[in-house]
Formats: C-alpha cells, structure tokens, sequence
C-alpha cells in the first residue's frame, strides 16, 4: 500500500507542482491519474519511486517512509517507465535492453531470459529481439522502453502516458498485459490524456489540476462529472456526451453514463424491449 | 559546475547590458589582451580593479562571485601544482601571477557572454559578414546547452527508474554507469538535430537570397565611445610594454 500525506513540492523551490496531495493506493488497483497539461501528474508518479522527494509531507510504501529508501532499491518495488523512451534506451538489441533492467534487478540468468521473451510477445514484439532500439518507429521504441519495464513485473507499475503514438491494437495488447499483472496482484497507475482508454481499463480515476487533486473515486463517476471534465480539462467521453444528448429528448435515460452497457440497457429500455 | 554561470547570458536590464554587441565584444578582447602583455602581481591587480565595476554597471558582482567561489577550489589547485613544479625564480608569485591572470582573463569574457543574449550575438555575427548560417547555427548551439543539461537530468531519472545505482559503487563502477546516460544523450541530440532541421526547412530556411532581420544593430554615442576608449587603452599599454622600461614597483615579485 502507498500512502501520500500532503505532499507539497516545489521545482528549484518556486515552481509549486504539487500542493498538499493526500492519496491512499492499495495493492492490487488500477487506477488512472488524469488532468490537464501542467498539473503535475507526472510529478505525483515520481514521488512514488523517490525520484522526486516532497518539500514537506511524506509518501509512505508499506508503512516506511520511502525517504529511507534509495530509488534503486524503491525501483525492485516500483515500476516507473516515463514519456520519452528515448531517455532509457541505450544498448544495442531490444534484448538486450529489456535484460539490462533485469539483471540491474538481480534476476538470474535463466529467470531473466523467458520473462524477456514472453514479455516481447505480449507487446508485439516478437522478432525484434536482435533489432537495435535505435532502428525502430516512435510508437515501437515506446513499447520497448514499457517492456523494459514490465518485465521485471514490480509490485507498482506506473507509467507515464503509455498510450501515445499506439495504435488500437497495440493499445488493446496493452490493456490486456496491465489486466494480466493486475490478474497476479499487481499495482498499475497509469498517467494519461486517453480517455476511453481509461474507461475500458481502470475502475478508479484521479483527476488533478493546478497541483490538486480534483476528484479521485470510481471512473464512472469521475468522468461523467461535468465540473471535473472542465476543471481538469479533459475530453469529455463520446459515451457520456451522447448519453447528454439522449436525456434531452428521453428524460429517463441518466446524463451520467460511461459505459456501452449501461448506455444499451436504458436504450433498450426506452424503445420498449428488443 | 557552478562556474560556468559566468558564462551565461542573464536577463538585466543595466548599462552593460543595453550597449552594442560588437563593442563589448571589442572591450572584452582588448581587456583579455591587456590581461595577456603582463605576467606580474601588480598590473594584473590592476586590471582586475578595473574589471570589478565592470562587472558591478552590469549588476552582476553577486553572480560574478558564486561562480569565482565554484572556481576556488581548481584556482588553489593551480597555484599549488604550478608552485610545486614550476622552474621559475620565485614560483609561488609567478603561479600567483598565472591564476591572477585566468582570473582576470575568465572575467573579461564573462562580461560579454553575461550581458549579450545569443540572438544578439548572431546578429552581431551576421552583421560583421559571417555567414547567417553560421551564426544561427552558433545562437543554436548556445540555446540548447541548457535543453541538454536538463535532458541529461530527465534520462538520469529514467535509468534510476529502471535500478540503475548512479551513485553507488566503486569508481569503476560509476564510470561504467556513464554509457547509459551518455548514449542515450547523443541519441536524442541527433534527433532533434535531425527533426528541427526538417522542422526549419518546413518553415522556409533559406528559401530566399535575402533576409530581413527584425532587430538591426546600430552603434550609438556610448558605442562609440566604448570602443574608442577600449582602443586607447590598448594602444597605450602595448606602448607602455613594449617601448617603456617599467618601473621596478610594478613588476614586484614576491620572494618565494
């Protein structure tokens, strides 16, 4: 369990990113940090492996204070692949690069092997293990960097806007690799812009602006919030919109929906039946 | 590295500041000349006394002073490597006399990399016949140190994310640790140099014989003025040097 008690931090001190943010996550949750550009999301993720460290408050792993723990020994624990997949590549096979994470683990050699296959599979990069990092497309070094990562299976995963530059099968093969580690019991936190992606794959939902958290309850609820859709400046869900449009001319169809289920069944229900 | 902020452009807004590139660039080579013809205690004090409100019109003693506090501890370092294996008479004023002179040598440069922000540099380039593709590329350079040494930052991070142990470990070690920041640096260097190439090219680099420049550079009274007493000073201190003995005063050394 991660715990963050009114956390304040301040870039070169002037900066404030993060203002008083109090966060309870328990193991084995999937949840999606979203929030408008600036409003230190990816400044609440590095909090969690002690990359930053809060000016006043703590952040707490386990019931320790993470400020005795050194990042690469809060790294066996957390999990945290950033934006730019250019800042961790650097050797000369994907292989390669997805066993270095490994071995800076301490995994042996014949744990570290299988994992680093079955984790290419799973991302779609089967036949890539001799490639050079530095010959694939954008959207394929980010899913080298997520490898790299997801590899060595830590108890928190956080990453930092996954979803850019996939397309919807990569995506999907994504979403299906999270459900399967949140499936063993792993933590995933997840920072980013893609709504739908959230509404298909995370129950829980924390929305920041301006250093604050603005909302953080179950997805539903979160994102067919109206205030908190303008506060956060997100998008609003398509679902929820035309949910919106619906209510107006059929009163009993709620305004807030999220979900294609739910949006079926009171359809259905106003038209009568199937 | 805190001696290197020096060398930095700071946005003031003071005498120093306001006047022409190209004649501090002129007061600053005649300074750093005049800091050359000598290697004695006296005149390099001199110089260095001279410097000071220099520094102080472009209010920026403060900065000026961190980074001579950074630098303390390689300037004793010099003055005892070249006391120690120096072949001179009296070495520890002659190592003295060596470090008083990067002293003043740092500082005569610092009062022009302080005061003209980059673009001003390249139009001042441009405007003395280099190439405007040279000096932008120049003005380039000097605006992305900064954008590296934070990236630099941001891939520390990442490796430190992934279990890397950057501070830790035997010297071996910790030289070993540099090639996944190091790679990855030069990496995403070229490709941004690649991708603001095309980026500049889509925007019409070059497209056309002739530029027009917003800001011109024109030299004023103060400009002039500048430039014409910085030349004097010059002239007068190569005469002095050259064709007057100088008076044993100044080119006192101390006994060791």
């Amino acid at each position: 369990m991660i715990l963050l008690e009114d956390v304040y931090f301040a870039y070169d001190g002037l900066y404030t990113a993060l203002q008083g943010v109090s966060l309870q996550i328990d193991d084995g949750e999937r949840i999606a940090i979203m929030g408008s550009n600036g409003a230190g999301k990816t400044t609440l993720v590095k909090h969690l492996n002690g990359l930053l460290r809060p000016d006043s408050g703590r952040v707490i792993l386990d019931g320790v204070d993470t400020k005795h723990y050194s990042v690469a020994e809060l790294a066996r624990e957390i999990g945290l692949v950033m934006q730019n997949p250019d800042h961790q590549l650097f050797l000369e096979s994907v292989e390669r690069e997805i066993l270095f994470s490994l071995e800076n683990l301490g995994y042996s050699k014949e744990e570290a092997k299988p994992r680093c296959e079955e984790t290419l599979s799973n991302l779609g990069l089967e036949g890539f293990s001799e490639r050079s990092p530095f010959t694939l497309s954008g959207g394929e070094r980010k899913r080298v960097a997520l490898a790299s990562v997801l590899a060595t299976e830590p108890r928190v995963l956080s990453l930092d806007e996954p979803t850019i530059g996939q397309d919807a099968r990569q995506k999907k093969n994504l979403a299906g690799m999270l459900a399967e580690l949140n499936q063993k019991g792993k933590t995933v936190i997840v920072v980013t812009h893609d709504i739908e992606f959230v509404i298909e794959n995370f129950p829980r939902t924390i929305t920041m602006a301006n250093g604050r958290i603005v909302a953080d309850g179950p997805t539903n609820s979160v994102l067919s919030n109206n205030d908190v859709i303008e506060r956060c400046s997100l998008t609003r869900p398509q679902l929820t919109e035309t949910a919106r449009h619906l209510h107006n001319v059929f009163p009993e169809v709620p305004e807030r929906l999220t979900l294609m289920d739910d949006l079926e069944e009171v359809v259905v229900k106003v038209l009568g039946g199937v | 590295m805190s001696f290197l902020e020096i060398f930095q452009y700071t946005r003031q807004d003071s005498v120093v500041h306001r006047l022409d590139p190209r004649a501090k660039l002129f007061m600053s080579i005649v300074l750093a000349t005049v800091s050359l013809l000598f290697l004695s205690i006296i005149p390099l004090m001199i110089i260095f006394c001279c410097l000071v409100p220099i520094i102080g019109a472009a209010k920026s003693l403060r900065r000026w002073l961190r980074s001579m506090k950074g630098l303390s501890i390689l300037l004793v370092f010099i003055i005892i490597f070249n006391t120690l294996l120096s072949t001179q008479p009296n070495p520890f004023s002659h190592s003295l006399a060596l470090t008083l002179r990067l002293v003043t040598l740092m500082t005569s440069f610092s009062v022009f990399f302080l005061t003209v922000h980059p673009d001003e540099l390249s139009q001042a380039l441009i405007q003395m016949r280099v190439r405007f593709e040279f000096a932008f590329a120049m003005s380039m350079a000097m605006r992305y140190v900064p954008t590296l040494g934070q990236e630099a930052y941001a891939i520390m991070d990442a490796q430190k994310a992934r279990g890397v142990e950057l501070d830790k470990g035997s010297l071996l070690k910790r030289i070993r640790n540099i090639v996944p920041i190091i790679v990855p640096l030069i990496i995403v260097s070229i490709r941004r140099a690649l991708s603001i190439a095309e980026s500049m090219e889509s925007r019409g680099f070059g497209a056309s014989e002739k530029r027009t420049y917003m800001n011109v550079l024109r030299f004023k009274k103060r400009d002039w003025a500048v430039v014409i007493i910085s030349l004097l000073v010059l002239v007068l201190v190569v005469y002095l040097r050259l064709f007057v003995t100088l008076p044993s005063w100044l080119l006192w050394q101390l006994e060791i």
